[in-house]
């Protein structure tokens, strides 16, 4: 290394190299994705973009700083598979025949068509799935794969699958977060849709998680002297020792409503083709008919 | 302090006078070119091959492909994708189109006819001319159809399929298959571009 | 204390005293403005770390909220204190080997008042709320344009110091330094470009353009520029020559190599060939470390444990030993296996800390404590200060990093035990913040004893120097003496 201009050729190419890798390649492959249609509802394009309070709590979430103890990325160690059985075809034998054959266990033959969709092998791998259901298929049942994403993170009930690229395109600062001493918020919009716990959660959080490390956040509210009738936006229900004083009310202010906002628009639960899952079944709506 | 005649190696070359330069470490080589390995192992298996749309738990693209379950095509569905992105910008969202401008599809006669044949030659090859009246408006002969020949048999048939099977817009008539959109793409392959509305009317359905 | 000796022969030689006096002026810039940026950053560092224990500390004012008093913490070491004493000891070190004065100190001194005019405004913006969000580059863009036009002087004229160097071949601490100035201007104009410039790149690719930054500020630019300074150090205070310049060409070639793509998560949302070749990188910097430790070790032999180490001596060997620890800690915690724990704890807290201040910031130390007083040829105000400067820091920075280190470990496997809530681990984690903050006291501590002595001997020089020629020229003219 005996001239400078060799040791500035070495520097060069590394950093050029390290460059075109996480520079330049990532942005060749995900700088222009646009929406795309999800994988089960095909009618909707993901993701939908932020409305615009929510947009303003984006900017709100980024000036305070949240995401140095909150994170954005939900991981996933593996995806589980759940056979259902949908249709138990003309001959019921030799479909619990195939049943049993695949070891998914014993069912009795006239029992098979009641129940359904039922269960019939969970939290298998793609394989053995597969094989199950070919072979109901054979036997002339129909068979449903559903698909669980499994991992501590979705265990914890932080997201229904992981994180990927799609889910953060119609962000204009990505904040993902480098360390959790909260839960992770990639989902929280799901998880927590109530915005009135969001707000006393902001303005006092110990008011609605006992020991809660999180700081307080009273700059984003303002206490005023209740007017003829309290605001409707005032917080209800604060604990006594967090409530204020009688005759004052505590109004958030734009930039609590816009954080609120922003926490209730984040969501990654939508099935992708990079992040399969079977949404659960939405429950069956409610309606005026009599009971049957 | 800097003593004048002993300078430190960062500054000088070594002179070649004196003892060899020691190597690198035989071990650590060997630590390296272990590491290097194990490296190489694991983004074979983990990596996902420069794919962009493998993420971990997945491993390949191959693999992703066994994964996508979703119940079933959905031909329905898929076809308002299309029309989304395709046919509102002058049908419109409620497919009531633009009087004198853009034909309505919802309860028109050429949609809902038993056979999809003057349909699908329609959105295949573009459709402009004077003399068109549907549910008694005329329609301009200014602007014409685009054709969407370029679309794929699948999202020809499943746009069809949505617009013809729309209950919402009073449509009810029966449902497109690929292949129907694909006889007649065939069969029109060499008729020029963009239909009459007398042309069409001498077509039957049944073509 | 003035140095004596002349270098070579060569008829053109430069004395050593020249060197330093030529130093003088963009030295002081430097110094003293990161020394206290150094002490703004402990005190802000302090406030973060109490409002784990008192989370409604100061919690009134938006411009202490944790959220923003955290990146000042943060950005005032990385940028005020860090990079600051880096350039300085790095010109000085470049100016020694090639004996040769700096080229136009002043220009330095002047990117240096720019550099921390941008600071200064960049801190306030991020007090204020205009943090970009993007983590080690929260410093808003108005701010960011004065740091590199502050760079682009300091780095431009130290390279042309470089280019004037009498002997033309190049040794290690060169090689190091070269690349360094080289690497900083273009990973900070790439990342501040790409993500605050009026059309920023979309999505994800953004935050792997940051943890790209991240990841050569901390690994690559940090170790080069330390590694050079321990070096040339360790040659100087040992009084030997380096043990392997091929090690050290080995160490060169592996951070250029490997610490260059480490820095992406593994649970980053993004494909997964991007934190697979990040893990892989990351992993092969333990070859690193393990070079260092090995060239260190045989360079000093058994004379590493003498009792007669002056100061800038345990500075350095601790930072030394500081840099094998915190790059295996890296490397370690890339293994998938410990990741799976180790992700987003305090563990990687510990390991930035260790790697900064145990590492970076006591090698800086140590320069500092060894230049100052050859450049100004004065002794320091308060010699016992640097000995208890030494001892606070180093206490200090393993009362940070072991207990975080310790606790992150533990909260990782709490968080993977679903029925554990957040609140329960961050309690279990919460008696070892409370060590790590003592640490920060006494870290803050040594700070304030070590910008009492630059304030102090720059005071002493200013009287010395100044203040009688200054009286002279102004002192009443005898009549007598005026020429008609």
């Amino acid at each position: 290394m005996r001239y400078g201009p060799i040791v500035f050729l070495a520097a060069f190419l590394t950093l050029s190299a390290s460059w075109c890798g996480f520079v330049l390649t990532p942005q060749i492959q995900l700088g222009r994705a646009v929406q795309e249609t999800n994988s089960v509802v095909k009618a909707e394009l993901y993701p939908q973009g932020r409305p615009g309070l929510a947009r303003a709590g984006l900017e709100v979430y980024r000036a305070d700083g949240c995401f140095y103890c909150h994170s954005q990325q939900v991981d996933q160690k593996k995806t589980l598979v759940d056979v259902f059985l949908t249709d138990a075809g003309k001959t019921p034998t030799a479909v619990a025949q195939a049943l049993e054959d695949a070891h998914a266990g014993t069912f009795s033959a006239p029992g098979l068509a009641a129940g359904l969709p039922k269960p019939v092998l969970r939290n298998a791998t793609m394989e053995s799935a597969s094989v199950l259901a070919s072979l109901l298929k054979k036997a002339g049942a129909t068979a449903e794969l559903h698909l669980a994403p499994a991992g501590p993170d979705i265990e914890r009930g932080w997201g229904a699958r992981r994180t990927v690229a799609q889910d953060f395109i119609s962000d204009s600062t990505v904040m993902l977060g480098s360390q959790r001493v909260g839960p992770d918020l990639a989902n929280v919009g799901a998880r927590l849709p109530d915005e009135n716990w969001q707000l006393m959660h902001l303005y006092a959080p110990r008011s609605v998680t006992k020991d809660s490390p999180m700081p307080s956040y009273p700059f984003l509210f303002e206490r005023r002297k209740t007017g003829q009738h309290p605001a409707p936006d005032a917080l209800q229900q604060l604990p006594k020792e967090f409530a204020p004083p009688a005759g004052y009310e505590i109004v958030p202010k734009p930039e609590a409503r816009a954080l609120v906002a922003y926490l209730l628009s984040l969501r990654s639960d939508t099935p992708l083709y990079e992040a399969p899952l079977t949404p659960p079944a939405p429950p069956a709506a409610a309606t005026n008919a009599p009971a049957k | 302090m800097n003593s004048p005649t002993n300078q430190p190696v960062t500054s000088a070359p070594r002179d070649n006078s004196g003892t060899k330069d020691p190597a690198v470490p035989i071990w650590l080589i060997v630590v390296l070119f272990l590491l290097v390995y194990w490296g190489a192992v694991y983004f074979d298996e983990h990596g996902g091959w420069f794919d962009s749309q493998v993420y971990t738990p997945y491993v390949s693209a191959e693999q992703l492909k066994t994964f996508q379950v979703s119940g079933g095509p959905n031909p329905f569905e898929e076809g308002r994708a299309v029309y989304a992105k395709t046919c509102v910008a002058c049908h419109q969202a409620n497919g009531q189109g633009a009087p004198g401008t853009f034909p309505p599809l919802a309860g028109s006669d050429w949609v809902n006819e038993p056979q999809p044949g003057r349909m699908i030659r329609i959105v295949l090859q573009g459709f402009s001319g004077p003399g068109l009246t549907i549910k008694g408006q005329p329609f301009n002969t200014g602007s014409a159809m685009v054709p969407w020949n370029g679309l794929s048999d699948d999202d020809l048939a499943a746009v069809i399929t949505f617009v013809r099977g729309n209950k919402e817009w009073g449509n009810n008539a029966s449902p497109v298959t690929p292949e129907q959109v694909h006889a007649i793409r065939e069969k029109v392959k060499n008729h020029p571009l963009s239909f009459t509305p007398a042309e069409i009317e001498q077509i039957s359905p049944a073509d | 204390m003035n140095a004596t000796c002349t270098t070579s022969s060569a008829s053109d030689a430069v004395s050593t005293v020249e060197i330093d006096a030529s130093c003088r002026v963009p030295l002081f810039t430097l110094f003293v403005s990161a020394a206290v940026w150094l002490v703004v950053a402990s005190v802000f560092g302090l406030i973060a770390s109490l409002k784990f224990h008192s989370p409604n500390l100061l919690s009134g004012c938006a411009w202490l909220t944790y959220g923003r008093v955290h990146p000042v913490a943060t950005n005032a070491l990385l940028y005020g204190f860090a990079l600051q004493a880096g350039f300085g000891v790095a010109l000085w070190i470049i100016a020694r080997i090639g004996q040769t004065r700096v080229a136009q100190p002043w220009l330095i001194a002047v990117g240096g008042k720019l550099w921390n005019f941008g600071l200064l405004i960049g801190i306030l913006g991020i007090l204020g709320g205009d943090s970009t969000g993007f983590e080690n580059l929260e410093i808003p863009s108005y701010g960011v344009v004065f740091l590199f036009l502050g760079y682009l002087l300091i780095g431009f004229w130290s390279l042309v110091t470089l280019h004037r160097r009498q002997e033309r071949a190049l040794g290690p601490s060169q090689w190091f330094l070269l690349a360094a100035f080289f690497w900083f201007p273009w990973i900070y104009f790439t990342a501040n470009y790409l993500l605050l410039a009026h059309t920023p790149i979309r999505g994800v690719t953004q935050a792997i353009v940051d943890w790209w930054y991240i990841g050569n500020l901390n690994l690559v630019w940090f170790g080069l520029v330390g590694l050079a300074v321990a070096f040339y150090f360790i040659e100087q205070l040992m009084n030997r020559a380096l043990h392997s310049r091929y090690l050290a060409l080995f160490t060169f070639w592996t951070i250029l190599l490997f610490a260059s793509w480490s820095g992406i998560p593994r649970s980053a949302p993004v494909p997964a060939w991007i934190p697979a070749m990040s893990t892989v990188a990351t992993v092969l910097t333990l070859v690193t470390a393990l070079s260092v430790m090995v060239n260190i070790y045989q360079t000093c032999g058994r004379g590493c444990s003498q009792t007669e180490n002056p100061p800038p001596g345990k500075f350095i060997a601790f930072g030394t030993g500081a840099f094998v620890i915190a790059w295996l800690m890296n490397s370690i915690s890339a293994i998938p296996e410990v990741n799976a724990v180790t992700n987003f704890t305090w563990y990687t807290v510990a390991q930035w800390q260790l790697n900064v201040f145990g590492f970076f910031a006591m090698t800086m130390f140590g320069a500092i404590y060894y230049i100052v007083p050859r450049v100004t040829g004065m002794e320091w105000p308060s010699a016992k200060s640097v000995g208890r400067h030494f001892w606070l820091a180093a206490i200090g920075i393993i009362l940070i990093a072991l207990p975080l280190a310790i606790g992150g470990l533990i909260e990782g496997v709490h968080w993977r035990n679903p029925k554990l809530t957040n609140v329960d681990v961050a309690k279990n984690a919460l008696n070892f913040l409370r060590v790590s903050t003592i640490g920060e006291v006494l870290i803050l501590l040594g700070n304030v004893l070590l910008l009492g002595n630059l304030i102090g001997l720059s005071v002493r020089y200013y009287k010395i120097h100044f203040v009688p020629v200054y009286k002279d020229v102004t002192a009443k003219l005898d009549p007598a003496e005026v020429k008609p």
